[in-house]
């Protein structure tokens, strides 16, 4: 009699850790009660499943690899994501093409002229972008002395007489390719906030 | 000269007196040309050009990313020196031997042209460069030593209580002890007296541990507990699946958001480019990291290439993924978008995604049950200023008490994020 209830607290406490471990931590992401509502059937760009056997045990694909492989075994890696088709154009909103002059054309690039007319507004979102952009290495106020850019060394101070007279034009092609120490930051910001940063380096950082 | 002054004037401590013999060697070194003044004028004057033109490439005495500079004047000429700082790169191009060695010393990376100094503005540099800082090293050495000293001392609470905790253990087993004694002196007392044997048989009693462990009282309070225990247990188990608060994954390079985000305040956006922009905040890509890592190597100047750094530059140079570990999974059967969180409601990511920038190793902060979206979108007021969009809207809910929140606008709508 005892020796059974006993048994019976033993168990339901086992049952109890066992669902304390559902829980995630560290590498163990947890579980689901639905597995197939949590995974994605169609190719994810940032959330791939590499694992063929994955979800095996309710696998109903023909191929008879696991439910949730959603890998695209045609391309090179498996991978999901793929760049643009070479030679294509994006649609964008704002209809700038993109940019083809390349990285030593920065002569050619000096004629360019700054396509987003100057407002408050876009002084404003230059003012933000510049702080997400450009002040880690230029610092804020564009002095060259952003906390990485001094492990890095050698960052332009914006303010410096060798740069104070640049045209916009060589600004938004060093951003959009970099020179010198500085990387090309073309795949990280559409062109159109560059021009954004363009105009509130030449408005409030090189003001004379 | 020098020398006898800052002896003078700075205090005397071991580190001044290292470097004062490290001037000596420094001065025996590089004699500047006569024609370079020494003027206090003129040094002031090069300082100021100094730190707007030539500072973030150019230290006095060390190399830095253009080569050290004091001495510049006994290596070469004056006017060599004026034409490399005017136009490095003409001087290069017209072939002249030690322009075009130097160029290629530091990695083919030109100068910029400086053709707006006039000729004394030339010549102060060239005063600055020559004689000017000849202790500012020292200067900052000691600066840091300061600021170190002064940022200590903040941990003497914690200390305190484990004293207080300890000091009152040892008071509560002392009033134990001495309870412990009254007892027994009180019984031998009372055995002396004259008592009947009832009353004897009270003072004398046993504590009888055996006999509580199995009264039913005790048994039906104990098995009440463990039912109980054991029943929150599994609750909290259960609501725990599909929940991955907690989840911290070790990632394929150790990057840490400490470093990154915390240290060197690098924004959350310069490399979660798509934040402000679509659905996803997108892990950065390779050429990304490789904007500071193609100078940055190892971490806080040590030497050599750091292993976890090396994984960036091997998937570079074979052009293969970095597999990262993805940390926050929603549900396939929900939508949820940055931009429109982000750029539009101007949400910190902070706010979801937890202190990201004194993270070590990131862990999923908050739980992103459905419940913790909809407790947001009720408590979370519209910033309706200056946005003609919801003239409308603000017009049509002016009756109503509470101010205009996020419910109010289809935040509670299942097809919003059900679709």
């Amino acid at each position: 009699m005892k020796l059974i209830r006993s048994i019976y607290v033993i168990a339901t406490a086992g049952v109890a850790l066992g669902f304390a471990s559902c829980s995630a931590s560290g590498d163990h992401p947890g579980y689901e009660y639905a597995p197939q509502m949590y995974n994605s059937v169609a190719y994810e760009p940032l959330t791939q499943i590499v694992n063929e056997d994955e979800g095996k045990w309710v696998s109903t694909r023909e191929d008879e690899k696991g439910e949730f492989f959603n890998s695209n075994i045609n391309n090179p890696h498996r991978m999901n994501m793929r760049e643009p088709v070479a030679n294509t154009v994006p649609r964008t909103k704002d209809g700038l093409l993109p940019y083809r002059l390349k990285a030593f054309e920065l002569e050619k690039a000096a004629e360019l002229e700054n396509p987003v007319e100057l407002t408050d507004e876009v002084l404003e979102d230059g003012r933000l972008l510049f702080l997400q952009y450009c002040k880690a290495c230029h610092g804020i106020n564009g002095e060259g002395d952003g906390l990485a850019g001094e492990v890095i060394g050698g960052v332009a101070n914006l303010k410096g007489g060798a740069y104070v007279d640049l045209p916009e034009g060589h600004i938004f092609h060093v951003i959009m390719k970099g020179k010198g120490r500085m990387g090309a930051h073309g795949t990280q910001i559409p062109q159109e906030r560059i021009w954004k940063i363009v105009h509130y380096v030449k408005q409030e950082i090189q003001k004379q | 000269m020098s020398i006898k002054r800052s002896l003078l004037s700075v205090p005397l401590r071991i580190s001044t007196l290292a470097m004062v013999l490290f001037l000596m060697i420094g001065a025996q070194a590089f004699a500047a040309h006569p024609d370079v003044s020494d003027s206090e004028e003129a040094i002031a004057a090069g300082k100021t050009l100094f730190n707007a033109n030539c500072k973030t490439c150019h230290k006095l005495d060390q190399k830095y990313t253009g080569p050290a500079l004091r001495g510049v004047t006994e290596r070469r000429t004056i006017d060599w020196a004026k034409n490399f700082i005017k136009n490095s790169s003409a001087l290069i191009a017209s072939g002249d031997a030690q322009a075009v060695a130097i160029y290629k010393e530091f990695n083919n990376l030109a100068m910029p042209s400086h053709t707006f100094l006039s000729d004394t503005d030339l010549e102060n540099l060239l005063s600055y460069i020559e004689y000017g800082d000849k202790g500012s090293s020292d200067a900052e050495a000691s600066a840091g030593e300061g600021s170190e000293a002064s940022s200590g001392g903040s941990g003497v609470p914690s200390e305190y209580l484990t004293i207080i905790i300890s000091v009152m253990v040892v008071v509560l087993l002392l009033i134990l002890i001495v309870l412990g004694l009254i007892i027994s002196v009180l019984t031998k007392y009372l055995n002396n007296q004259n008592l009947d044997e009832d009353e004897k048989e009270f003072i004398n009693q046993k504590f009888d541990f055996g006999k509580i462990l199995k009264s039913d009282a005790f048994v039906i309070i104990v098995t009440a507990l463990v039912i109980a225990l054991v029943a929150k247990t599994a609750i909290d188990g259960l609501y725990s699946v599909g929940i991955q608060q907690g989840y911290a994954p070790k990632q394929p390079i150790a990057f840490s958001h400490q470093l990154h985000a915390g240290q060197y305040e690098i924004e959350c956006q310069y490399c979660h480019t798509g934040v402000e922009l679509g659905k996803s905040a997108n892990i950065p890509s390779a050429n990304i990291c490789m904007n500071c890592h193609t100078h940055i190597q190892n971490v806080e100047g040590k030497d050599g290439i750091s292993p976890e750094i090396q994984k960036i530059y091997n998937a570079v140079e074979n052009n293969e993924p970095i597999e990262w570990v993805r940390i926050h999974n929603l549900p396939d059967l929900a939508y949820f978008n940055h931009a429109q969180h982000v750029a539009v409601g101007g949400i910190d990511c902070q706010t979801c995604h937890g202190q990201i920038q004194e993270m070590e190793v990131v862990h999923q902060h908050s739980s992103l049950t459905m419940g913790w979206c909809i407790d947001c979108h009720r408590q979370t007021n519209i910033n309706t200023a200056g946005n003609e969009y919801y003239d409308k809207l603000v017009q049509l809910h002016s009756d109503s008490k509470n101010a205009l929140k996020v419910k109010d606008i289809g935040g509670l709508e299942c097809a919003k994020c059900h679709y």
